[in-house]
């Protein structure tokens, strides 16, 4: 608002330099001596026009419908083939829209700081000042303005590289961009909420998929955190115990774990405890008929949050080794001449203290774990698959599954409506847990 | 500013012309997609494929995609796709849908007459050639233990497994792949097709799917019956697998395991419902294409005629023992005597073609198999193939 404001006050009460850029960019600045700088703005403005004009405002119009011209095919007799008149492309015109969009906001921007400047100098000009030449507009830079000079890089690289591909994504979401509408040979088109309706409630199909793979997602989720969590924090107590003797050889040893990259874990895990793998074979000969850790559903998901333990657990140990040395000795030995036994100065003090202090630790795992790719993919791959969902398994997180819709059927709307509905309940999750954590409650008692 | 453009870009065409006058040889640059496997093999045809073609300077790039990755890949962004590129015949209808395939119509009467009919019908959609046959090695038959079982046992499913479980070994299939499981589907008389509206219609929950199902149902709970990779079979083969189903690209590794009693032979019949039947087949071929966005559409045609004539099919079979497609070229005697492509050739004859089979086939049919694997009985099996059924026509 008061943006607009502003621009219709410096208006009246610019005068006609003033005025004039409002139309021609930079007029405030070359009228007034700041030539350089003037025909930047000049340059900008006549550089935006022949843009918008010649690609932009096209790519605009088709933003709409997405595109209406398929291709076309001419027979060419000489060269016995069919030359291909390529039609509207659905992807490229939503993605060079919504790249025009955001030159048309920079532009703003610039238009803004334009009228921003010419009316600034008119001002200084009044009081009888001296204006700002070139040389000593760049000096500033690298002093009164020197969070433009260290900014601008970055800003235009996250705009490019994050948001527009960002908003992209988010769009097809509400489009039909599925197997049967690729580009270039087929459109696709808007269609509104039709996706979330389908995941939700339209398809029974997708909804009964949805809701089961959620579930697990969350019951994964809570297992993966809080079972690291906890025999992490446990392992890291008895090492840390009085009286161990060796502390820096067992901690060396679960840390060697860390020190194989993840994946080459968990695929040396998935071999061995295949059907046919080293496991099963073992067992084969003491007499105990095949486990199937990975194709049974129950059993693979135990699997998936026991191999999970055994990956992350050391992890957990190193982040809990320290705060537990911060705890209070004293605190400990009034609880052993109260009487406490070991599990209760566990809950009791341990505990409280732990989550106090490791509460933002734990949603960004717990938001991590839903988010696991890795241990899902690489261990189980979803599997085993289940008739009673769509392209998806019994292990399959929704964002194994939004990959395999990616990756194997093309399906990138209902993917993209998943993605958000992933980023949905992790915000969501993570603000409601962190606002009534004690981390934030009782922040300042924190000794 | 349009008619500026049009007018500038008219007279640089004339000049274009006027410059072709002096015949100077262009550059034509094209990127080739083929398997790691196949790399050296396609670098050498590339290489006499520059040899023989002097009228333009061909700048041609190879790269790695699979045939089993290659629809996935040209369809991520099909214009920064390899100009050629190599791809299982089951992709062809996804490929063609997303008019990512240039239609075949240079020299379309000798490629048809040069190649098998069944390549070239799994090249051809809606009455149109798309593809460049390549191989017809894509397909599954039965290899055994001669030691084991003999030529008599392997016609029956049931009699090799009685066999093999009297001799403690194991009779392997993947049942959890759509690919191999659909064998007894078809077998049974089951349909594979496309709709009028594009999608897949399936019959395989009809009376004879159910009994092909149970007929799974019975070999999967069978004591003899073996599951899993590849690695299983060419591991196990031999000590502890008496037979085992499989394609070409296992042969060798597979020959080298039972060195004088290697074998195969077709698929054998299974029971169905008292009656037997005869195990069907997926035929598969590999082919080549060209991108529909190609901007040298004629020099791409003439490398993948190349990449497929009778002469690298020959080659194909030579380096990497790929049953060829070429009609001339399956019928040298070289290609006769190897045991695992007349396997497959006599196979082939009871096989049907995977064209018709579209990306949603493959998750349904595979949970299907799984839950037979994993004897996972709580439905029916006629409950098990209307679920499979509804999900695949989907």
């Amino acid at each position: 608002m008061r943006f607009i404001k502003n621009y219709f006050m410096t208006f009246a009460a610019g005068d006609i330099i003033t005025k004039i850029s409002y139309l021609i960019m930079g007029a405030g600045c070359f009228l007034r001596g700041q030539i350089i700088k003037g025909l930047l703005f000049l340059f900008l403005q006549a550089s935006f026009i022949v843009y918008l004009f010649n690609f932009g405002l096209g790519q605009l119009k088709l933003l709409p419908t997405l595109g209406t011209a398929t291709r076309v095919e001419v027979w060419n007799e000489e060269l016995q083939i069919y030359e291909y008149v390529q039609g509207d492309n659905s992807m490229l015109i939503l993605l060079f829209s919504v790249m025009t969009i955001i030159i048309i906001l920079a532009f703003l921007v610039i238009y803004h700081l334009n009228i921003k400047t010419a009316y600034n100098n008119q001002l200084t000009k009044e009081r009888g000042g001296k204006l700002n030449n070139m040389i000593r507009d760049i000096r500033s830079l690298f002093d009164s303005n020197l969070h433009v000079t260290f900014l601008t890089l970055p800003t235009i690289g996250v705009v490019t590289f994050t948001i527009l591909p960002l908003i992209f994504m988010i769009l097809i979401a509400f489009t039909n961009y599925d197997q049967s509408h690729q580009p270039p040979g087929n459109l696709f088109t808007w269609v509104g909420l039709e996706n979330f309706r389908n995941i939700f409630w339209n398809d029974p199909l997708q909804a009964r998929t949805f809701v089961g793979i959620l579930q697990w997602t969350l019951i994964w989720a809570f297992f993966a955190t809080f079972s690291n969590y906890i025999l992490g924090m446990i392992l890291a107590l008895m090492i840390n115990k009085k009286g161990i003797r060796l502390k820096k050889l067992w901690r060396t040893i679960f840390v060697m774990t860390i020190a194989v990259p993840q994946f080459v874990s968990l695929m040396l895990m998935s071999r061995l405890l295949a059907d046919q793998g080293a496991m099963n074979v073992l067992l084969g000969y003491l007499g105990i008929g095949p486990i199937q850790f990975l194709t049974n559903a129950l059993y693979a998901r135990i699997t998936v949050i026991v191999v999970n333990i055994w990956v992350g657990v050391p992890y957990t140990m190193l982040i809990t080794s320290g705060i537990l040395m911060n705890i209070p000795a004293d605190l400990y030995e009034s609880a052993r001449i109260d009487g406490a036994n070991p599990v209760k100065t566990f809950t009791r003090i341990t505990l409280p203290y732990m989550l106090f202090v490791t509460t933002p630790y734990l949603i960004t795992q717990f938001v991590g774990n839903i988010n696991n790719f890795n241990v899902i993919y690489l261990l189980t791959g979803g599997g085993p698959l289940s008739l009673d969902y769509y392209q998806a398994g019994k292990t399959d997180l929704l964002v194994t599954w939004l990959y395999k819709l990616t990756v194997n059927n093309q399906d990138y709307n209902l993917a993209s409506a998943i993605g958000i509905i992933i980023f949905a309940i992790s915000a969501a999750m993570s603000l409601i847990v962190y606002n009534m954590s004690s981390s934030t409650k009782k922040e300042e008692t924190f000794q | 500013m349009r008619k500026i453009l049009a007018i500038i870009l008219t007279l640089a065409m004339f000049g274009a012309v006027l410059a072709g006058c002096k015949k100077e040889p262009e550059t034509i640059t094209l990127k080739v997609w083929g398997s790691q496997e196949d790399q050296a093999m396609l670098q050498e045809m590339i290489d006499a494929f520059k040899t023989a073609h002097t009228d333009a300077n061909y700048v041609i790039t190879l790269g790695v995609v699979s045939e089993a990755d290659a629809k996935t890949k040209v369809l991520e962004d099909p214009a920064a796709a390899a100009d050629v590129f190599q791809f299982a015949n089951d992709q062809i209808v996804d490929l063609v849908n997303a008019g990512a395939l240039y239609e075949v119509t240079r020299n379309k009467a000798d490629i048809i007459a040069a190649n098998m009919e069944g390549s070239i019908e799994a090249s051809t959609v809606n009455d149109k050639l798309y593809a460049y046959p390549s191989t017809a090695d894509n397909g599954y038959f039965m290899y055994y233990d001669k030691s084991v079982l003999s030529a008599e046992d392997v016609k029956s499913l049931d009699t090799m497994l009685t066999v093999a479980d009297a001799a403690g070994k194991k009779v392997f299939m993947d049942v959890s792949n759509g690919w191999y499981i659909a064998s007894f589907f078809l077998g049974a008389g089951g349909k594979l097709t496309v709709g009028e509206d594009g999608k897949q219609v399936c019959d395989f929950n009809n009376a004879n799917g159910a009994k092909a199902g149970e007929a799974i149902k019975a070999f999967t709970a069978h004591n003899a019956f073996l599951t899993g990779e590849d690695a299983v079979l060419t591991g196990g083969i031999g000590t502890t697998i008496a037979a085992g189903v499989s394609g070409t690209w296992n042969a060798e590794a597979i020959s080298e395991k039972l060195g004088e009693n290697y074998a195969a032979t077709k698929l054998p019949e299974f029971n169905m419902g008292g009656t037997q039947a005869q195990m069907s087949s997926f035929a598969g071929f590999k082919l080549v294409g060209v991108s529909s966005q190609t901007q040298a559409p004629v020099a791409a045609m003439e490398l993948a005629e190349w990449l497929t004539n009778e002469e690298n099919q020959i080659k194909r079979f030579e380096t990497r023992q790929m049953g060829p497609a070429n009609i001339n070229a399956a019928n040298s005697e070289e290609v006769k005597a190897n045991v695992a492509l007349a396997a497959l050739a006599e196979q082939n004859q009871h096989a049907v073609s995977q064209k018709e089979v579209l990306g949603g086939y493959w998750v349904p049919a595979e949970a299907f198999g799984t839950a037979m694997e994993a004897k996972d009985y709580s439905k029916t099996i006629q409950e098990m193939l209307d679920e499979m059924v509804a999900q695949i026509q989907g």
